[in-house]
């Protein structure tokens, strides 16, 4: 039986992000992961689950399974939701968070420190870093504006922040320890204990006062059968209390990462993009073209953006869940382990496909790439499947689904951006057919950023979220959760940056509450 | 063979309406004033759309004839010039591409914009692009 005064039940982003700000204190922290120090095959097949409804990537490969969780391979890109990410949207269903972005901002802060980001800034203004040709598009425009990204090294936690979590006086940390149940108290008010279960059959208890669970979406999954919740941490699913609200493993959402257009410019020798170059060696923060809060509410569309890169037209655009592949995926772990000796893979791979550009001079032509949030959906959602993994515990379903408001936002959004191209005789756009056609039908490239959000969501109130305000589970009275799973709707960027800031604002919390 | 997106959502619909009644508009010009037809005005700039130094003569001439082709009622250089023409306003005749450059301006921000192959653009630039696709290549 181990025991503490905290609980803390997976090492990912969340888990060593809380654990290293309760490093120090007074309270005896228990920090359970699943995995060891490495990857590990046998660790990462138990992440193997089963895919219905929309295609997905193999979850085994979405998410890794030792210390340091899926930033062992996260590709750093950063930048913040949006004050209209937080409202309540009457058009956008199930929309809201019960905190702002205000609440946040503080805590944002202090994240780009913990990710190895420049100073808390995302106004395109700041980063001109002296040159005179980092101006935004469409800088007079009421419909889009430049969002900015940073970019993490990016931060590996498994590998930045392993020393200080070994070392600490009062985090305990225990490897292969998977959890595989949580077990309430009679009254099924509070959680007494964590079981652990080993590959070789071993079975141990923690105890303690308080449990923090970290979790990506795919990992909160409602047993319809049985009619109990599976809360897993660390991709492990376990079992607790009763779901009365069934709520748990639904709102399962993604980010769409989809080539859905082109730019030509109509003046390319005066027209400045370089705010919106990527440049994967040295993490300059780029641009993406994004709409308004004012158009969404006219249009009564959601948040996206779409990345601008330079490229000929006419020639193929993957997705990403098209080019990052798992050979891409090993590539890219191969070149960071072997000290980023040579040019990025992704870098390498974009080099191969390129077509020769038509002219000599700046580039006419630009692919732009959606980056969209997807409308919470209670029916796009995780199960239990019947299948059992190594340590006997069910696998994850997912069924993935998508509504008509998903592409249908896209699409407005190209069309409005395709008039402000042409209003300020900027250039034109071109929409793909896929995203012309009907608002229910997909193309086969379909495909998210292994973003998975939203299974255990947030809201004050107990029948519109499974956490409240302060990430704990409605309910009870001592289990909280950390990770995208909390997330009530997606924003239009990547959930790491707010994950983290989600973190340290629980673990203000938890300091002051245990 | 790629088509006019004529009502991908209601948006477009808009857009389609719109231009049909510009179309609409345009034939009633053409008929009732046939004095005033650009047609004998050798207004190269009219032919000459802008989106030739963007997207290249081959490709503006199939804008053009998938414009012609979802759009039978503006199939000939008479109608296209009227509804070009019309669609300036006052029906002046079109001077120099300064004139049309504004227009196309104004139409992308009165939203009088036709999917074109998928292309955003605008109805004055997309009936240019169809008179240039009647142009000997």
């Amino acid at each position: 039986m181990l025991e503490g005064d905290l609980c803390i039940v997976g090492a990912g982003a969340a888990g060593i992000t809380i654990a290293r700000e309760l490093a120090n204190s007074r309270l005896k922290v228990l920090l359970l992961e699943g995995g060891g120090f490495d990857f590990d095959p046998q660790m990462q097949e138990l992440y193997r689950g089963e895919i219905v409804g929309q295609p997905y990537y193999p979850l085994q490969a979405a998410a890794l399974h030792y210390f340091g969780g899926t930033t062992n391979h996260w590709a750093g890109w950063c930048s913040t939701y949006e004050p209209i990410d937080f409202e309540k949207r009457d058009w956008v269903p199930h929309s809201g968070w019960p905190i702002t972005r205000a609440d946040l901002d503080p805590f944002y802060a202090r994240a780009q420190k913990v990710l190895d980001l420049g100073p808390y800034k995302y106004d395109a203004a700041d980063w001109k870093n002296g040159d005179a040709d980092r101006v935004s598009l469409l800088s007079d425009s009421r419909v889009v504006w430049t969002k900015m990204w940073q970019f993490s090294p990016p931060t590996r936690f498994g590998t930045k922040y392993r020393d200080e979590i070994v070392n600490s006086p009062n985090v305990h940390l225990y490897t292969h320890a998977n959890v595989v149940e949580v077990e309430a108290n009679d009254e099924l008010t509070a959680v007494r204990s964590v079981r652990i279960r080993t590959f070789d059959g071993k079975e141990y208890r923690a105890r303690a006062n308080v449990f923090g669970l970290e979790g990506n979406g795919a990992s909160f999954i409602e047993d319809g059968a049985s009619g109990q919740s599976s809360i897993s941490a660390d991709g492990r699913f376990i079992m607790f209390g009763s779901n009365a609200n069934d709520l748990v493993g639904r709102y399962f959402m993604e980010h769409f990462e989809m080539p859905a257009g082109e730019l030509a410019l109509a003046n390319p020798q005066t027209t400045k993009t370089k705010l919106y170059a990527l440049d994967l060696a040295k993490g300059t923060p780029r641009g993406e073209l994004a709409l308004s809060p004012a158009a969404q509410r006219e249009n009564r569309i959601l948040n996206g953006t779409a990345s601008v890169e330079s490229g000929t037209y006419g020639e193929a655009v993957k997705s990403t869940f098209q080019f990052i592949d798992t050979t891409m995926l090993n590539a890219m772990r191969t070149w960071e382990k072997g000290g980023k000796k040579g040019p990025h893979p992704i870098a390498v791979a974009l080099g191969a496909t390129a077509t020769a550009p038509p002219t000599k001079g700046p580039p006419r032509f630009y692919h732009l790439t959606t980056r969209q949030e997807q409308a919470p959906n209670p029916d796009s959602r995780v199960t239990l499947s019947a299948e059992k993994d190594a340590l006997g515990m069910p696998r994850a379903r997912l069924d993935w689904r998508v509504t008509p408001l998903d592409k249908r936002s896209m699409r407005t959004f190209y069309q409005l951006l395709g008039r402000e191209m042409g209003r300020t005789d900027t250039g034109r756009v071109q929409i793909k057919d896929w995203l012309l056609s009907d608002d229910l039908t997909w193309p086969s490239f379909i495909s998210g950023g292994w973003h998975h959000m939203g299974t255990t969501r947030m809201s004050a109130d107990p029948k519109q979220g499974v956490v409240d305000a302060n990430c704990k589970i409605h309910g009870l009275a001592n289990l909280y959760i950390g990770g995208a799973a909390v997330y009530p709707t997606a924003g239009a960027v990547n959930p790491t940056l707010t994950l983290v800031a989600l973190s340290l604002r629980l673990a203000d919390h938890l300091k002051a509450t245990v | 063979m790629k088509q006019v997106t004529q009502s991908a959502n209601s948006s477009m619909t808009l857009d389609r309406r719109r231009f049909l009644q510009l179309s609409a508009l345009g034939i009633a010009a053409t008929l009732a004033d046939a004095a005033c037809s650009a047609d004998n005005r050798g207004d190269t700039a009219v032919d000459r759309p802008q989106l030739l130094a963007m997207l290249g003569p081959e490709r503006v001439r199939q804008l053009g004839a998938h414009y012609r082709a979802a759009t039978p009622s503006e199939n000939s250089a008479v109608s296209l010039r009227a509804a070009i023409s019309n669609g300036h306003g006052l029906r002046i005749p079109l001077i120099g591409n300064a004139s049309l450059d504004a227009q196309i301006r104004d139409d992308f921000a009165e939203q009088r914009t036709v999917l074109v192959d998928g292309w955003v653009l605008s109805v004055t630039e997309a009936r240019q692009a169809a008179l240039f696709s009647l142009a000997p290549a």
